[in-house]
């Protein structure tokens, strides 16, 4: 074979290995060595000259000059010269911005909400969930809500008719999961409720709470604290100085709030609801209260959320204000 | 209720700072907050008024000169009881008060005032707006108002729950507080009086129209009394917890009630107009002016105390002024019954009245207290206002209200509480509340006493003794099961994952009002939820679609100067399909929207770029990839009825499981909104959720090599690209495992009405390495095909 026809099927097969240009550092290193190198192909090239007669050795020589060239240039474009990505990206000028990508935000209601499931579920809790339109007996009077209570008023429950209401908290969820399921039961049930008061910072007519009801023969009083302190101590720290202070609700008894101390206000701050569930709720939905027993608990989702973050006013919670929601 | 300290120690032996006495109260469930909210005062300081004149420009008005402890300042004061010499709560320039109230240097009808003379209403300490407070003697001039508060007035406001009407009272308190201390309780120093022959009977007789309305109903009389002004024991005692001494007799009535619990009332005897009480129910027409000088209309919801003519005060809840005691009053007729409780709510209720006496008989009163309160007061008429006791009372008490012995086990106990707490203290702890109590381990039985009708079942005394044993004595157990046989996953797991591949895309999700007004539910034609009592005609309806929601928060931000947005929401619509809650269908939904520009002008991106429709497809195609929901057909939806124009539907397995769009204009015109064009998606959550909820399988990766080839048909103008991309796919045979447009050309050279559709085709085998004979043949069977369906030539 004479030099020209080396040249040229060097070229061709340059053509092949370098279309599509490696991205790969290592392989582009590989293809300049089996190219450029000092034993490379263009090398070989050169070593041919001693057997090129006079004749044809200028021609020869260009020939082999042009190869080189073309191939080095064809290793500085696609990798670039530093010289040359200065001028035309200015990509060294490492104080420019980033390439942006969009970033979306979730809200904090939501990694409150996410936070509270994950930690009943680590211990044990399933999920469940129900109806935001429900009936007179299960968000009242199968918890033990007497016929007058005054939250059975219009002034404090949305009607949609005389039987029919917006729930007024996911505790409606625990007779639909206790009518369904035989005992023993576990469950946190998160949901939207509703209250009919007007909108302020403090208040809003609707909310988020997460219920809990556990069931079981032998469930006591003292499991209830063990279970809402290592609620507590994982939501708000370890360190998280709280008490249980007695107090009534239709639906328990004992029934008790939970508070945890804030060092910042000097005050108690009154986190959930709980108690031993009453034996009337029970009976209410055929389970026999000699048996069973368990405890039930209630929390706003926002005031939880607001504590956390610092947030003092509800409406932020609802108002979609990038300029609040980007912050988490 | 305000409590005072000072009152209860009457009672009991209380510890020794306020700070405690709180403390112990609330973690007995009588939560309670020191009296005052002193940080607020913490500017206010004790003044002297040295001189006062009347304002010379202003009839109601005084000046006067108070002394600060350094200096003398003129002061404009428009209380009608300020005067010389006083002890007062004084405001200084630049302090501020409760509710943000700033004092500043002003002139009041042309007169310089330095300062604020303070009611208690203006101290947040009480509602008493009529006068300035006054402080009594010990105060010191220049000190500090909290300190004095703290040491002359100690008191504690309680938030007592709907299950204790018996702490509605010093005495009531005080019995809870000497259970858990252990230490005795003290009575109030009065007795029952004796008496040889009845007179009262010649006086007023009692009769009942429906005697479960009103089971009790003590009668008696005083006569030769003096009305006049309270002593200062009396007074002091009122005024401690923030109430107006109005005269001794009325005095006495409110003494007994805060002191025992129970509410009494004092008519005027000689103005009652008759020698019978008649209780019985409203009728439609009557009417009776009560003490607070309003009119009121009574019908059939009331109970009614009369004096078998008219209505003489509306039972257990308010007198009447009629009968009231004035300066002139010589014999009262003292009512010291006992009402139904649900009775008094609903009368009360009806005509949106709340008082001191209704709070009290609405959560259940004392049957034996009205005896207790009656001899209470009768001595103090007694002693206070000089009269006599007209022997005996009209007591009629057919149906004696007797409470149920009760039976606690100590099994119960332990399971209940998960704790250990002894015998001794079941017994002493039930007994210090008044039970009688028989049995003294295993097993006891209790009566409660006449104050506490909340106790009536084993697990109510449970409460009682862990109450008192004190929830944080009960150790925390952390021992129980950790795992259950029916546990169950997360139903709405996949809502996490979609919530971090919305987030990764760019999506900020916000929570929207599931109210809304009928106004912006009309904008789509979807039957919707009415509620019966909205807080506004804003708020009337429930929503039938998170659009309106969404938009209204990207109208939101648009205002603020955030054009740009990627937003979305995931909760319940509602749809009234049937009539009657029945027909009420609650749907979880996903809903999301796109506004403004998805990424401006950067140095390293020239052009920016807005929203549009394949922005917003290329999200979908990536949410849905992401979540595996694979062969997904997208159809041309003409008759959207969710809220898209030019509106497509998502296909899975024949199903449609959302929709997307152009959000309708009709939003933007319908609730006047500012924003531009906007693109959205809805998807049903359930449906989601529930094509999420499987594992994915691995495919194993195919070692042989792809082919590549490209190809470019000429078609007409109007040809879908997605028709030619299926009918390929069609035709690949096995080994035709990608098939995507990538170029779109249109010119002259072309033609007019027509485009040339650049595809690329990647060819693999599962088995062999491919060669050109294997991909030749599939590639002319679709050029042929495809240049049939379409009149397409290949370029």
């Amino acid at each position: 074979m004479d030099i020209k026809e080396s040249i040229e099927s060097v070229r061709n097969l340059f053509r092949t290995d370098s279309d599509p240009f490696p991205t790969n550092y290592q392989t582009v290193e590989a293809l300049r060595i089996k190219y450029l190198g000092r034993k490379g192909l263009v090398a070989g090239l050169f070593s041919m000259m001693k057997d090129v007669s006079d004749k044809e050795r200028p021609i020869a020589g260009k020939l082999l000059n042009e190869i080189k060239q073309e191939i080095s240039s064809v290793f500085n474009s696609q990798t670039g010269s530093s010289k040359s990505r200065e001028k035309s990206h200015g990509e060294s000028d490492y104080s420019l911005p980033g390439l942006t990508f969009p970033v979306g935000h979730v809200h904090p209601l939501q990694q409150t909400m996410d936070d509270i499931k994950s930690i009943f579920m680590n211990i044990g809790f399933s999920v469940a969930y129900g109806p935001e339109i429900d009936d007179d007996f299960h968000n009242f009077g199968a918890l033990n809500f007497p016929p007058e209570h005054p939250a059975r008023d219009m002034q404090d429950t949305f009607f949609i008719d005389p039987e029919t209401i917006l729930r007024t908290h996911t505790s409606n969820v625990q007779i639909h999961l206790m009518e369904e399921k035989d005992p023993p039961l576990r469950y946190i049930i998160p949901g939207r409720v509703y209250r009919n008061e007007a909108i302020s910072f403090k208040s809003y007519c609707l909310f988020h709470q997460v219920e809990g009801l556990y069931v079981d023969k032998y469930v006591s009083f003292a499991d209830q604290k063990g279970i809402l302190e290592y609620f507590v101590k994982r939501m708000f720290g370890a360190d998280t100085k709280m008490r249980f202070r007695p107090s009534f609700f239709p639906f328990t008894e004992p029934s008790a709030e939970v508070d945890i101390w804030s060092e910042k206000g000097g005050q108690w701050l009154e986190i959930l609801g709980c108690g031993m569930v009453d034996p009337e709720v029970f009976k209410s939905v055929d389970i026999d209260p000699d048996i069973w027993h368990g405890f039930a608990f209630g929390m706003g989702i926002e005031r939880i959320c607001m504590l956390k973050y610092g947030i003092d006013d509800i409406r932020l919670l609802y108002q979609g204000d990038m300029r609040f929601l980007e912050q988490f | 209720m305000r409590i005072s300290i000072d009152w209860l120690k009457e009672f009991v032996d209380v510890p020794s700072s306020t700070e405690k006495i709180a403390d112990m109260l609330t973690m007995l469930g009588l939560e309670a907050e020191q009296g005052l909210d002193t940080a607020n005062l913490s500017d206010i300081i004790i003044g002297e008024v040295k001189e006062k004149i009347k304002h010379p420009n202003a009839d109601k008005l005084s000046l006067c000169q108070v002394f600060d402890g350094n200096n003398i300042l003129p002061v404009v004061c428009g209380a009608p009881n300020v005067d010389t010499g006083q002890k007062i709560a004084f405001a200084p320039v630049g302090s501020v008060l409760p509710g943000d109230f700033k004092i500043g240097k002003a002139k009041i009808r042309g007169e310089v005032s330095k300062g604020m003379i303070c009611s208690e209403s203006e101290l947040g300490i009480s509602d008493e707006h009529d006068g300035i407070m006054v402080l009594n003697d010990n105060a010191k001039v220049g000190s500090s108002f909290v300190q004095y508060i703290q040491e002359n007035a100690p008191s504690i406001e309680l938030d007592i729950t709907p299950n204790r009407p018996d702490c509605f009272s010093h005495l009531g308190v005080a019995r809870d507080i000497s259970v858990k201390i252990s230490s005795p309780l003290h009575s109030p120093d009065y007795q029952p009086r004796p008496f040889t022959k009845s007179e009262v009977e010649d006086w007023i007789s009692v009769e009942f129209e429906n005697i479960d309305e009103c089971p009790r109903y003590v009668a008696g009389i005083v006569k030769n009394i003096k009305v006049g002004p309270s002593p200062d024991w009396l007074k002091n005692r009122l005024e401690s917890i923030g109430q107006r001494s109005i005269n001794n007799i009325v005095d006495i009535s409110n003494f007994v009630m805060m002191e025992m619990g129970h509410p009494t009332h004092m008519f005027d005897y000689d103005k009652f107009g008759s020698k019978t009480v008649l209780i019985r129910r409203g009728k439609k027409g009557e009417k009776i002016t009560t003490l607070d000088e309003i009119e009121r209309k009574l019908s059939p919801e009331q109970l009614l105390i009369t004096n078998g003519k008219i209505p003489v005060a509306i039972a257990g809840v308010m007198g009447g002024l009629d009968s009231a005691v004035t300066k002139e009053t010589t014999t009262v007729l003292i009512e010291s019954a006992y009402f139904d409780a649900p009775t008094i709510r609903k009368g009360a209720k009806s005509l949106g009245m709340s008082t001191d006496a209704s709070k009290r008989f609405e959560r259940g009163a004392d049957p034996n207290g009205a005896e207790n309160a009656f001899w209470r007061v009768v001595q103090l008429l007694e002693d206070v206002a000089g009269g006599n006791w007209v022997a005996g009372m009209a007591d009629p008490y057919p149906k004696k209200i007797e409470q149920k012995p009760i039976e606690l086990t100590r099994e119960k106990l332990d399971l209940l509480s998960g704790c250990d707490i002894n015998d001794s203290f079941v017994l002493l702890t039930l007994k210090g509340l008044g039970c009688t109590v028989k049995g003294k381990t295993k097993k006891w039985t209790a009566t409660p006493p006449s104050w506490r009708p909340d106790l009536e079942r084993e697990v109510d005394l449970i409460e009682e003794v862990i109450r008192l044993f004190g929830f944080d004595n009960v150790p925390s157990k952390y021992h129980y099961n950790g795992i259950m046989e029916n546990h169950e996953p997360d139903p709405h797991k996949g809502i996490t994952i979609m919530t971090s591949i919305l987030t990764g895309l760019g999506f900020t999700q916000v929570f929207n009002n599931s109210l809304q007004s009928s106004r912006k539910v009309s904008l789509l034609d979807i039957p919707s939820v009415k509620i019966m009592n909205p807080l506004s005609d804003k708020m009337d309806q429930l929503r039938t679609s998170l659009i309106p929601g969404l938009l209204k928060t990207a109208d939101f931000n648009v205002k603020n100067g955030e054009p740009d947005l990627m937003l979305y929401e995931w909760g319940n619509v509602f749809e009234q399909e049937n009539p009657g809650m029945a027909g009420i269908v609650e749907k979880l939904q996903l809903t999301g929207m796109i506004h403004g520009l998805l990424h401006g002008e950067s140095v390293h991106r020239k052009k920016k770029r807005s929203a549009s429709f394949f922005a917003l497809k290329g999200v979908i195609e990536s949410f849905l990839s992401r979540l595996q929901i694979q062969n997904i057909l997208i159809k041309p939806d003409k008759d959207n009825d969710y809220g898209f124009q030019n509106a497509f539907s998502v296909v899975v397995k024949g199903n449609i499981i959302g929709y997307f769009g152009d959000i309708s204009h009709q939003f933007v015109s319908g609730m006047n909104l500012d924003i531009g064009q906007s693109f959205g998606f809805q998807f049903d959550l359930n449906t989601l959720l529930v094509l999420t909820d499987k594992t994915v399988k691995y495919i194993p990766i195919v070692n042989y090599p792809a082919v590549e080839r490209d190809l470019n048909f000429l078609v007409k103008e109007n040809t879908i690209v997605g028709d030619i991309v299926s009918t390929i796919q069609k035709n690949g045979k096995s080994i035709l495992k990608k098939v995507e447009p990538y170029n779109i050309f249109r010119d002259e050279s072309v033609g007019e009405n027509k485009k040339a559709v650049a595809l690329k085709l990647r060819f693999q085998s599962d088995s062999k390495t491919l060669e050109d004979k294997d991909v030749n043949s599939v590639i002319n069977e679709i050029i042929r095909v495809v240049s049939k369906n379409f009149s397409a030539k290949l370029r």
